[in-house]
């Protein structure tokens, strides 16, 4: 027994070696870099703590493989991927109600901070489409995406059924709230690839986030499905003509999770509540084009600081675009994972 | 009848401000519960794995799905089957005919007990899948919130039934974000009238409830619809054709659902085994055809959508859903029919448009147009009400054309079920139950009163073997013609009446027949009938069941009883506030 506390004691005393005092696990690329500038620098200067940021692929299995082992404290992960984390006790156990007050609590949107995650920002899976393809009446629904009369030219999809099968019952008149529960039903899917259907001959397919908006660019595509802050950094800093069409934007939410495993469980929870303030999401917000998940904060946000544009017209969950909004069901995507990767290969493997 | 409720006893300003609380109070309480019901049906629905997004998340465990789909129906029938009957009074579930009965005769809903019991079965019965709607039990729960404003003497005439009306239209607005129609519903079913005093009130509890909904809840209405417009002017009469068409389902599925009760009763003897049986019966069928479960929100979305259903699909899913309905609602579920009947008949519109289109090869505007024309004709075949369903769907498309075109199918299925079956089917079970408003409210009210109880006290009678002139004696005391000749046993021989008779040496030799006779059973309306061309001092009631005389009412009674009835129903429907 004493020997084993010993361990433990030497453990602990051990780990922050390997590391500063709080390990941050993000994305990498402009991402970690407008969270740095915006979040961690910040923190760091106020709290005088060494923070180490480590990049990972994003999906839990990661997590549990590495976590343990490289001292993983921090973790910015996607809703449904949280979600599975912490079923697989992976997550430490949080209380929103002691992190945050009554108030702040009811400030978070669209999704309030559940027993694992805290949501940190939101992006959206829209639709673009180069400008120059259309020179006279641009796409502006969803409908658009699926009509090649109107709109001929290749769309650029991921070669995954995430978000399309959605736009596919969009498409058909379903309103949002109701596309996840026909989602559900065979007949529902059985709809949805019948509108792919429609459009099988001219998809082109992607797997790497960055490839649409590259696709738009060289003109292999002439409509695109992606991550709104992809196309916004392509247009903006590669001065390509692209739009996005807010119409039927799926969005996701970002969180923060605390990993099982850490040893630094209070600054953990000190950072959360620092990145979660509306001042530092409104300040990553202007940085790169995630909305944040706080009311408060929209009203903060401004131009950006590198290039001056204005950035509130580019985040997905801006109250002010009109159209439709879907927001991405986190479980039901957690537990269909399967299911529709199984409908989906059924369906590519139909058409070869 | 010791005070006329009618009269208005108290101030003007007094009486707004009572309706206006009543109206505040009542809509927000009843808009509230009906959230609270959609709430707890939308909870056990996931929970029980009845709704399609929770069951394809126990899709990798197809054995648990399976039982379940057999098991949450047929349980969840047997509970509510042992909960009427252990524990509720009426030992029934409650719906619209209840609250119409209570409106219209001014008398309490059944006790709050069974209201409450009913309310808790209807949310079972949905959460667990059965084949039966929310409206029905939302109607009961506003009402049962109108039902308490009888307790309070604060002096407005028929303040109890305004105020179910006011939590009725409350609930229907709340369902489906449509005020306007939530108060038609009001007047045009449950209090068949368009005064003044209710109709102001009503509007203020059902714009309450569209308040409470849409504002404080941001609730998106239960069925939402974005149709296009009609392209072809021969559409309206492809609709109309539509409209006969699902009368003719509705007419059916009624029927079904009125025998079925019965006849279920005299196979199975034990009612928490009917509704357990219904149950399995849905759970079976769900296991090849899901879309049965429950109100079917997600069915009634693909309706809309062109050719989300093959044509022989689509007939096997009407025929199921008509039969699990009606078995359903017949076996004791608690539940409405209103539900199933806007998904049947959304259905029957896909098959006519599927018909219509594909094999006929006519040009359409789509299959849109043609399931909400073809639900809201069926439904307002059930429900007897074409001004609500009109209304409810220019609620909730905003679309004119739309809405034209689903007037057009609902006023000709109600003029072919109105004429095959009855106004509704909540009329029809009034009818069951003795009450018959086919020929109007003034009609339902006269037939509500009984001549027995305008007996004459001091009508006179005789004995066969009286004296003729001891009886004339008598007659002549009491300023009355005619005597009533009973036998022994005090059963009616006939009428004494001196004078013609002056030979006879009884009474029993003088007599004649009674020109007419009513019955203990007889009522005022059938009474007022009958009375034509009779001329006589008073008429004898004799008991139905033995023939025993029971005394005489005169024609002057009646006819004050019928000015009286007439006069109470107009201050009632004229009334301003």
């Amino acid at each position: 027994m004493r020997l084993s506390d010993l361990c433990l004691a030497w453990a602990l005393c051990a780990t922050p070696v390997a590391a500063g005092d709080l390990t941050i696990v993000s994305w990498g690329g402009a991402y970690e870099a407008a969270q740095r500038q915006a979040i961690i620098d910040p923190f760091e200067a106020e709290t005088g703590l060494e923070i180490d940021v480590t990049v990972y692929d994003g999906s839990w299995a990661a997590l549990a493989e590495r976590g343990p082992a490289e001292g993983w404290d921090l973790i910015d992960m996607l809703a449904d991927q949280a979600r599975v984390a912490c079923a697989r006790g992976l997550l430490l156990r949080l209380d929103p109600g002691a992190l945050f007050s009554s108030e702040a609590l009811a400030d978070f949107t669209p999704v309030q901070p559940d027993r694992c995650s805290v949501p940190q920002n939101a992006y959206a899976r829209v639709m673009a489409f180069d400008d120059r393809a259309f020179a006279g009446i641009k796409p502006t629904r969803i409908e658009d995406f699926f009509d090649t009369a109107r709109f001929p030219g290749p769309r650029a999809i991921q070669r995954s059924p995430d978000g399309i099968l959605e736009w596919a019952l969009l498409a058909e008149g379903v309103p949002p709230e109701q596309v996840y529960g026909l989602l559900s039903t065979d007949r529902g899917l059985r709809l949805a690839f019948r509108k792919l259907d429609t459009i099988r001959d001219d998809i082109v397919w992607w797997d790497d986030p960055a490839e649409p908006a590259e696709m738009l660019r060289d003109g292999r595509a002439v409509m695109a499905a992606g991550f709104n802050g992809r196309f916004f950094d392509v247009a903006q800093n590669g001065r390509v003509p692209i739009d996005i069409v807010w119409d039927g934007r799926i969005i996701g939410i970002e969180v923060w999770a605390i990993a099982a495993a850490t040893d630094a469980l209070d600054a953990a929870r000190d950072f959360i509540i620092h990145a979660t303030e509306a001042a530092s999401m409104a300040r990553f917000a202007a940085r790169i084009p995630y909305g944040p998940t706080r009311r408060s904060a929209f009203d903060r946000i401004g131009l950006n600081p590198d290039t001056g544009v204005p950035m509130r017209a580019y985040l997905p969950n801006a109250p002010q675009h009109g159209g439709r909004a879907l927001v991405q069901d986190s479980s039901w995507y957690a537990n269909t994972e399967e299911q529709r990767q199984r409908r989906f290969h059924a369906w590519l493997d139909a058409a070869e | 009848m010791a005070t006329d409720p009618n009269t208005d006893t108290v101030p003007l300003l007094w009486r707004v401000l009572v309706l206006t609380g009543i109206a505040l109070v009542v809509g927000s309480a009843a808009s509230l519960a009906a959230v609270a019901l959609v709430e707890l049906v939308t909870l056990l629905n996931t929970g029980l794995l009845v709704a399609p997004k929770a069951r394809v998340q126990w899709e990798s465990l197809p054995w648990l799905v399976a039982m379940t789909t057999i098991l949450v129906p047929t349980l969840g029938g047997l509970i509510v089957g042992l909960v009427h009957r252990h524990l509720s009074p009426v030992g029934r579930p409650l719906g619209p005919p209840d609250v119409i009965e209570a409106v219209q005769f001014h008398k309490p809903l059944p006790g709050l007990r069974s209201g409450l019991i009913s309310t808790g079965t209807a949310a079972l019965s949905l959460g667990a899948g059965a084949s039966v709607g929310q409206y029905g039990p939302m109607v009961y729960l506003g009402a049962i919130f109108g039902g308490f404003a009888r307790h309070l003497r604060l002096g407005v005439p028929n303040l109890a039934s305004i105020a179910i009306g006011c939590g009725v239209a409350a609930a229907i607005s709340t369902a489906f974000n449509a005020p306007i129609a939530g108060v038609l519903f009001a007047h045009e079913v449950v209090l068949r009238h368009y005064a003044t005093r209710a109709f102001a009130p009503v509007t203020v509890a059902s714009v309450t409830g569209y308040v409470f909904a849409n504002v404080i809840f941001e609730r998106t209405a239960l069925f939402r619809i974005e149709a296009p417009g009609i392209a072809h002017g021969y559409e309206f009469a492809l609709v109309a054709a539509l409209g006969i068409l699902v009368a003719a389902g509705a007419i059916v599925f009624m029927r079904l659902l009125l025998a079925v009760g019965p006849s279920l009763a005299r196979w199975v003897k034990r009612p928490e085994l009917r509704t357990a049986l219904a149950g399995l019966a849905v759970g079976l069928t769900a296991l090849a055809l899901p879309d049965v479960l429950g109100i079917g929100t997600s069915t009634l979305r693909f309706a809309t959508i062109d050719g989300a259903f093959g044509p022989g699909e689509v007939v096997v899913l009407i025929i199921a859903k008509i039969v699990l309905t009606a078995l359903c609602i017949g076996a004791g579920f608690s539940g409405g029919a209103f539900s199933p009947a806007l998904l049947i008949g959304s259905l029957i519109g896909v098959f006519f448009w599927t018909v219509a289109s594909g094999v006929a090869a006519v040009p359409t505007s789509g299959a849109a147009i043609y399931a909400i024309s073809g639900m809201m004709g069926f439904a307002s075949a059930v429900i007897g009400a074409p001004l609500t369903c009109i209304l409810i769907v220019f609620e909730l498309t905003r679309n004119y054309d739309v809405t034209i075109a689903a007037m057009v199918a609902v006023v000709f299925s109600n003029l072919v079920s109105h004429r095959a079956f009855g106004r509704s089917l909540f009329d029809v079970q009034l009818a069951r139950r003795g009450i018959d408003f086919s020929l109007g409210r003034d009609h339902a009210h006269l037939a509500a009163l009984r001549v027995v109880d305008y007996l004459q006290s001091d009508a006179l009678t005789a004995t066969a073997d009286d004296a003729p002139e001891e009886v004339a004696d008598r007659l002549l005391g009491q300023g009355w013609r005619e005597a009533f000749v009973l036998d022994r046993d005090g059963r009616l021989l006939g009428v004494f009446t001196p004078g013609p008779h002056d030979d006879v040496d009884r009474v029993g030799s003088g007599i004649v027949p009674a020109r007419l006779v009513f019955h203990d059973t007889t009522d005022l309306a059938e009474a007022m009938e009958r009375l034509r061309g009779f001329v006589g001092d008073a008429v004898p009631v004799v008991s139905e069941t033995d023939g025993k005389f029971l005394g005489a009412v005169t024609e002057a009674d009646l006819v004050a009883a019928w000015l009286d009835e007439a006069a109470r129903l107009r201050r009632e429907e004229n009334a301003s506030v």
